[in-house]
């Protein structure tokens, strides 16, 4: 290439009346190629700038406080309407974490009992290679159920002993035990039930419904998360917020972690010495800064940061709110039982679950992560249940009562299921299992599930599924469809493909389960 | 007494002939539904559905229409399926045939698909498919939308097709919401399917209002002022399905009053009287 010489008038390092340069002033860069530029800052940048603009006026009302729903301009440029009408408006999905046994809760196999320390017969097993916690083992002994069932409600169904409270409400249930993944190990089955895809980076559930249908209640987080303070110390299942993270979507739709202390969301409250109108000063500041920031180099990372701000304002007055549970009737502690005066337990959390649901909070997560029973199974699933079997009836209940759970999803289960056969030494009171991918169970209720069914069957080992599997896909794609959406026509463009929660593979809505 | 008023809404009245012809009564319901994509302009699928000859000719893949077998009849079945469907016809965002359109084109179908003879228009009676919600939103969308903005409440679509009607929220700020406001919505009245009015100042007196919205499918009052008196405001509501009144004190008069909705299928009153 010949030597240009620079021409003075457009050295990119000219002052353009306090403008950087742009690829315009550059020498060297053939015309075309300024064209394209040209062409994309216009379609991709202008759109943004666009939304960015509209966020400000947003912000502007806000500082008002006069008409707060203006953010839902902003929040309705993308189409957030539903692709059908919808019969779920909310989820509150109980995410018990390190995979509860489905022999002790929900997948009855009387026919064990006759079988107690019997080798698991290789003709069940079917060669599948088990993990490095039991694959040296001698033996793999058939470990019954330690608790027993009855049968419990007018669709007179298997219930464990584990679940009085449950029990009673079984009759609105709609209990899936042929749930199958291809993980067996905890992190990649979480993120694949939370996320779709068991390598990290890919939106969560929480996350497509926040980006598909936008908020209810602009003045809180449209997903939240909450975990729980653990009742049994072992076997203590790691969290990291991954799982409830929006992936490559905007950082907007990831949850917001409630925390259980006394703050629930940090730093809501003014320093001291500072008022409510430095505050909004100080916000209005900052976003003006940002927004000259985006002016300029047109990254919608900004917009981000701009709602994250104007979002931590408004929770301001809207957590304090949300959290004051003074209101509450006494029949609530009555039905969530005691626990639930107590931040940071599952009880606490399922009453919060139903305040945020009742608020418009599209989507709640609450994790209890002590499920994964390796060893002292009987003990601890006892614990476990204790812990959180009347909250979860209190939260059917109480949605029930109020006519909510004509459109929240209510949605229990964890992330697989758990051998048949003992892990470690099996004694009548006493054994452990393993992980197990090929079954598990969940239930659904509510926002147009059928109520009292059982769909899916498994062997008399639980080990295998005989009739009617639901893949996890399966399972993402059913939600979907309750809130609206055609799992394949929810999509976002990353990496050159149009991304979905449910990827490539062929998943099925369940209609089977549904009303 | 719901089917009466279909049969009403559908303009046929089964029972004795109404004699029609392709040329005066079917070419105009595939004119204002199909043509656009599949006429003299665009042939999606190779199909046009312009000529009397042309919907015989069929597409690509084949016939769309089995003279004498609607059932069995590629083109009705995608204008009856669940509008969600992929296979849904009319596409994207247009608004289903509405029942008579449909029955036209299921008794033409089933007298054989004549070109000139006439045929039995109501011999079938009108389809058997839901009704639609509300009318078309899309005309009044940005009105509404911005009507609601001055108000401080939202109408949204319930979804994208465009006759589930429009959602009234009021959670962002349910106290910005009372009696006034529900009665200056009544220019967009007629979209409203689904009013959430849970925690907002609404009384008795904005039941007035609301009794005028006669597409009202959803209605929630969730600890609301309103008492039995505001539930007797509501007795036109012929399409009302689910009515929340946890945490009013509407007493057993207004469950009476509830009861005499003609498609009201549930209501809650936990924490009432």
């Amino acid at each position: 290439m010949p030597d240009i010489p620079p021409d003075p008038a457009a050295h990119p390092c000219s002052d353009h009346g306090g403008e950087h340069p742009t690829v315009l002033d550059l020498p060297h860069v053939p015309l075309s190629l300024k064209q394209e530029w040209l062409e994309r800052e216009t379609r991709r940048h202008f759109l943004a700038r666009g939304s960015k603009a509209l966020a400000w006026a947003g912000l502007a009302t806000i500082l008002g406080r006069s008409a707060p729903h203006l953010l839902a301009d902003v929040a309705a440029l993308p189409d957030r309407r539903p692709q059908f009408a919808p019969k779920a408006k909310r989820a509150i999905y109980l995410f018990m974490a390190g995979a509860p046994s489905q022999f002790e809760t929900w997948d009855y196999k009387p026919k064990l009992s006759g079988m107690f320390a019997q080798n698991l017969p290789e003709s069940v097993r079917g060669g599948q290679v088990l993990t490095g916690m039991t694959a040296s083992q001698s033996a793999l002994p058939i470990a019954p159920s330690f608790f027993k069932f009855a049968r419990r409600g007018q669709s007179d169904r298997w219930v464990s002993e584990l679940f009085p409270w449950t029990g009673k409400v079984v009759d609105e249930l709609c209990v899936i035990r042929s749930l199958y993944t291809e993980a067996i190990n905890h992190e990649p089955a979480i993120l694949s039930i939370t996320t779709g895809n068991m390598f990290p980076g890919k939106p969560s559930l929480g996350s497509w419904l926040a980006y598909g249908l936008g908020a209810i209640n602009e003045e809180l987080p449209t997903f939240v998360v909450m975990t729980s303070k653990i009742p049994v110390k072992t076997n203590v299942q790691a969290l990291s917020n991954r799982l409830w993270s929006s992936g490559f979507l905007s950082p907007e739709y990831s949850a917001v972690a409630l925390r259980s202390g006394s703050e629930p969301v940090l730093y809501l409250r003014d320093p001291k010495g500072v008022g409510r109108d430095v505050r909004r000063a100080m916000i209005a500041g900052v976003n003006e800064l940002n927004r000259q920031l985006f002016e300029h180099v047109g990254d919608p990372e900004i917009n981000t940061r701009i709602a994250q701000y104007e979002m931590a304002f408004r929770m301001q007055t809207s957590v304090p709110e949300l959290t004051d549970f003074s209101d509450e009737p006494a029949s609530t502690w009555d039905l969530y039982g005691p626990r639930a005066r107590e931040p940071g337990t599952y009880a606490y959390n399922c009453l919060m679950a139903r305040r945020l649901a009742e608020r418009g909070v599209r989507f709640t997560q609450i994790f209890l992560r002590t499920w994964d029973n390796h060893t002292n199974l009987p003990a601890n699933i006892r614990t476990m249940c204790e812990d959180s079997d009347q909250p979860t009836y209190g939260l059917i209940t109480d949605l029930k009562r109020r006519g909510m759970l004509e459109d929240t999803l209510v949605i229990w289960g964890g992330e697989f299921g758990r051998t048949v056969y003992s892990q470690g030494r099996l004694q009548p009171d006493n054994y452990g299992r393993d992980h197990h991918p090929r079954c598990f169970s969940m239930w659904m209720c509510g926002a147009g599930t059928r109520p009292g069914i059982s769909y899916g069957e498994t062997d008399d080992f639980s080990y295998n599924i005989v009739k009617d599997p639901v893949h996890v896909r399966d399972l993402h794609a059913t939600i979907l469809h309750q809130f609206g959406f055609d799992h394949k026509k929810l999509t976002f463009k990353f990496q050159g493909l149009d991304q979905r929660l449910t990827g490539v593979l062929p998943a099925r809505v369940i209609r089977e389960i549904l009303t | 007494m719901r089917l009466a008023c279909l049969l009403l809404l559908a303009g046929a009245s089964p029972g004795w002939a109404e004699p029609a012809t392709f040329a005066d009564r079917v070419a105009p319901v595939l004119e204002h539904n199909c043509t656009k994509c599949h006429g003299a302009t665009k042939q999606k699928a190779g199909l046009r559905l312009d000529s009397h000859a042309a919907v015989l000719a069929g597409s690509k893949d084949g016939e769309v229409v089995k003279p004498g077998d609607a059932m069995a009849s590629e083109l009705f079945r995608r204008i009856t399926l669940p509008p969600a469907d992929d296979d849904f016809m009319p596409s994207g965002d247009r608004p289903p045939l509405s029942p008579a359109e449909i029955a036209v084109l299921e008794n033409w179908i089933a007298a054989g698909t004549p070109a000139t003879d006439s045929f039995d228009a109501a011999r079938l009676g009108p389809a058997v498919v839901a009704p639609p919600a509300a009318p078309d939103y899309r005309p009044r969308l940005a009105e509404a939308t911005e009507l609601a903005r001055t108000l401080g409440v939202r109408l949204v679509p319930r979804s994208r097709v465009p006759t589930d009607g429009l959602v009234l929220r009021t959670a962002s700020a349910p106290a910005a919401c009372d009696d006034a406001v529900l009665a200056k919505l009544a220019p967009v009245a007629g979209l409203i399917v689904d009013a959430e009015l849970a925690r907002t100042r609404v009384t008795d007196k904005g039941l007035e209002a609301v009794g005028r919205w006669s597409n009202l499918a959803h209605l929630d009052l969730t600890r609301t002022a309103v008492t039995s008196d505001g539930v007797a405001q509501l007795a036109s509501l012929g399409r009302l399905e689910t009515l929340n009144l946890t945490g009013t004190r509407v007493d057993g008069r207004g469950l009476t009053l509830a009861g005499k909705l003609p498609a009201l299928r549930r209501v809650w009153t936990f924490g009432g009287p």
